[in-house]
């Protein structure tokens, strides 16, 4: 019965998915309910995680990522093993950096760091070394933890290599990992990690713009694309698109 | 004949040579010679528990005041000091670029006692006798001193008035302006307060710090004070910060601005505050001197620190905008604001598109014509605390991230020792290119220091119509810049002196148009952080000669157009512009 129940609460999930951005826009808390219920019944799915942080955003309310926070708050509690339940709550934390001041926004993506650990912890993943690499690329040299960055990121290289097939989403650890020395300022060393990404991603247009850059342009273009308060792209749709 | 021809044709390319000459502003630093170099001493709370981290969060009160005390024609410098015990600086311009500290003479050099803290100084008339009375801001309660005037002698002299006029509420104050809210012909006063009310030299709590770093709201707001006629004849000051409608600000306010920022004759308010949203207020502009709180409309609610409030027309469109200055640095990104004046009541940040968002921690900054181009320049003064190698910032993180760290206790924040937190910055020097953008040329410009800057000071002390500056810094020397332009435009200057206005005529409105350009300024009454500048206007035009024409409104209402006559004296003089009865000097 209980299964039963899941998979019509699925269905109507799946219907209602088409309908999510719209929803979003004339109010989302309706939208919001159907995701927390089937959130509720499969806390470790990551893709309905994701789906319903993406309308979160759309609706890009204070008081719809505090609901978000404390949705994966409980839901973590209730459900301490589910590691993609702490990434999506992670995520929620960096999702509302955005709409928040810039000593709060420190706040908010140091609590993601913890929850990025905790799921990795529970599963070591390519997402979990990847997410929470990236994140550490985030934060300016002062604060000591792009060597972190490094650690994290060339872990998640390492599970790629490992993967049956290599996907383009496996690209993003080597841009993150480049990034990770421009921080350091060894911008020398940032090529040559993409130098080698590029042959494994010959099309990827990201790699392909940094390497188009000279040292100034590639400075210039980083410092704005990592400025703090800007929204991080945290949708992982690009995971199941390609399967 | 030939001699003629040769000197026209010289004549002709002498003109096309300076029509091509790029203006631009440059000063000398003559600090030294001038006699006005002071190390500025911020208070020292001694062997006490936490003293460092009161030090830090009261690291300022390196502040300026300029103004002529003498009516000799010379602007003169008050500079504050803030440690126990310590003298201020009114420095009597000798009218050749020397000047003569006269504050303890005159009896001005105090307030630093073991209960206060100085932190900002304003000169004022605000018994409109014509003489500029002094205001002393402190960490604890106002000094005013009355200026008496010159005696038999010639020599002047204040009085102490603070508790005779009122003014006699602790607060910790580190900004003050004056202007006529009611337009009443007297000039009333607005005080910025930091912390709450509590004597951060004899502390019952050590809550006091702010309670959130974006959000705060336990600040100490602002007070609000109308000067009133007293039973005796003579003029003093009445709270009225409820009536006036900012009773419900309680940040953590770092300086305050005014200026009719919607044409409407009546002078409108701009907070800027710390660890929180700065605040917009519309003059009720029906004589009652109360305000609307417009920011949710006009600027929309911010997080940053708001440390600056200034006010020009930058893109000479006739509306009063606004630079407020916040933190920009490796770990912090919030950018300064230029307030673009929409004309409808609302205005749209322009810092990035300017070229002005980024001068690191900042602090003062000034508009003013520093090449006399006909374009309103800016300076900006940065930087928190420069000493050791060590970074202060990873440190504080740690506390930041604690847990459920209660923010407002001072026990929770690490000792800074000799660490540096955001130091060694240099000063930024905004030249404005006519376009609606400006050029950054602090190093050519000769001001590029990276002393720990406070305040500035924007007056013309020689007379020579270049405008000078005077920069204050935190536990360091001051510097003052003599204006030496390159390839500098022609000028007006003028002092208005206010009859049925203020006597200072603070809030006065000048539109001054040559050769077709139209300039606006408005005279105010202390903007700017921790630096008040001359009540002169000061308008560069360019290569315009001819002055077409000059309309004043002033803070009564009246307008008033100066004659032809009055209007051929103009260029490239200092002129003194009574109301009603137009150039007088």
């Amino acid at each position: 019965m209980k299964r039963l129940l899941c998979v019509v609460t699925l269905m109507l999930m799946a219907a209602n998915m088409a309908q999510a951005e719209e929803i979003a826009v004339i109010g989302g808390s309706a939208a919001l309910d159907k995701f927390e219920a089937v959130l509720k019944i499969e806390p470790n799915n990551l893709k309905y995680g994701n789906d319903y942080r993406q309308v979160v955003i759309k609706i890009n309310k204070v008081e719809m990522y505090n609901r978000c926070i404390a949705f994966f708050e409980n839901l973590t509690a209730e459900n301490p093993k589910a590691p993609n339940a702490w990434m999506n709550y992670g995520y929620a934390f960096v999702d509302k950096i955005p709409v928040e001041g810039a000593i709060t926004q420190v706040l908010l993506a140091n609590t993601a760091l913890g929850h990025f650990s905790t799921a990795l912890a529970l599963e070591d993943t390519w997402l979990g070394h990847y997410t929470r690499g990236n994140s550490y690329v985030y934060w300016p040299a002062i604060f000591g933890r792009t060597p972190k960055a490094i650690e994290d990121l060339t872990q998640a290289i390492a599970h790629s290599e490992k993967a049956e097939k290599l996907h383009s989403f496996h690209v993003r650890p080597y841009i993150g990992l480049g990034e990770a020395h421009w921080r350091l300022d060894d911008l020398a060393k940032a090529r040559e990690v993409w130098q080698d990404a590029i042959q494994k991603f010959p099309n990827n247009e990201a790699l392909k713009k940094r390497l188009s850059l000279d040292d100034d342009a590639l400075t210039a273009f980083l410092t704005i694309h990592f400025e703090p308060g800007k929204r991080v792209d945290t949708d992982l749709t690009i995971l199941w698109e390609e399967e | 004949m030939k001699k003629v021809i040769v000197a026209a044709i010289a004549g002709l390319f002498l003109g096309v040579g300076s029509a091509l000459a790029q203006s631009a502003p440059k000063f000398e630093e003559i600090g030294e010679k001038a006699g006005v170099r002071f190390v500025h001493a911020t208070r020292k709370f001694g062997q006490r528990h936490k003293a460092q981290v009161l030090e830090m969060f009261t690291d300022g009160g390196a502040a300026v005041a300029i103004g002529d005390y003498n009516n000799d024609g010379f602007d003169d410098l008050f500079v504050v000091d803030s440690d126990e015990g310590t003298s201020h600086h009114l420095m009597h311009n000798n009218g050749n670029l020397t000047f003569t500290d006269v504050a303890k003479k005159r009896g001005v050099e105090g307030g630093n006692d073991p209960l206060s803290i100085c932190a900002d100084a304003l000169w004022l008339d605000y018994n409109n006798d014509g003489h500029l009375d002094l205001l002393v801001a402190r960490f604890g309660t106002p000094i005013l001193y009355r200026n008496n005037g010159p005696n038999k002698k010639g020599v002047y002299s204040f009085k102490n008035v603070s508790k005779a006029t009122g003014l006699t509420k602790f607060g910790n104050t580190i900004a003050v302006i004056a202007f006529d809210a009611d337009n009443d012909g007297w000039l009333d006063l607005m005080l910025g307060n930091y912390f709450q009310p509590e004597n951060l030299l004899d502390l019952k709590t050590p809550h006091v710090l702010p309670n959130n770093l974006d959000y705060a709201s336990n600040g100490g707001g602002v007070t609000f004070w109308h000067n009133v006629k007293k039973k005796d004849g003579t003029r003093g000051f009445e709270e009225m910060t409820e009536k006036a409608g900012f009773i419900a600000h309680t940040g953590w306010t770092l300086d305050l601005g005014h200026a009719d920022l919607n044409n409407d004759g009546w002078q409108d308010v701009y907070i800027a505050g710390d660890y929180g949203t700065d605040r917009m207020f519309f003059n009720k502009a029906d004589g009652t001197g109360t305000f609307e709180e417009v920011t949710e409309s006009a600027i929309g609610f911010d997080t940053r620190k708001g440390m600056n409030v200034d006010m020009g027309d930058y893109n000479r469109d006739g509306w009063m905008d606004i630079y407020v200055t916040n933190i920009t640095d490796e770990y912090m990104k919030e950018c300064n604001m230029l307030w673009h004046n929409n004309g409808d009541g609302t205005f749209l940040d322009l810092s990035r598109e300017t070229g002005t968002c980024d001068t690191d921690w900042g602090w003062a900054a000034k508009f003013g014509d520093f090449d006399n181009d006909g374009w309103e320049d800016l300076f900006v003064v940065n930087g928190l605390r420069s000493a050791g190698e060590t970074n202060y910032i990873p440190v504080l993180l740690e506390m930041i991230i604690t847990p459920n760290v209660d923010f407002s206790d001072m026990n929770n924040y690490p000792d800074i020792g000799s660490m540096t937190w955001s130091g060694y910055q240099k000063q930024r020097l905004f030249h404005n290119l006519a376009d609606g953008t400006f050029k950054e040329m602090g190093a050519d410009a000769g001001v590029d220091n990276d002393l720990d800057g406070r305040g500035i000071g924007v007056g013309d002390f020689d007379n020579d119509g270049m405008l000078d500056m005077y920069q204050t810094n935190a536990n360091q020397p001051t510097l003052f810049f003599h204006g030496m332009p390159v390839n500098p435009g022609n000028w007006v200057a003028l002092k208005l002196v206010g009859t049925k206005s203020n006597r200072n005529a603070v809030g006065a409105r000048v539109m001054l148009t040559a050769e077709g350009e139209t300039y606006l300024r408005e005279v105010n009454g202390g903007n700017g952080y921790a630096g008040q500048s001359t009540f002169r206007l000061h308008f560069g035009i360019g290569k315009a000669q001819k002055i077409d024409a000059v309309e004043i409104r002033w803070p009564n209402g009246m307008v008033e157009k100066l004659s032809n006559d009055h209007l051929a004296k103009l260029t490239n003089a200092i002129s003194t512009v009574q109301e009603g009865k137009g150039v007088v000097r």
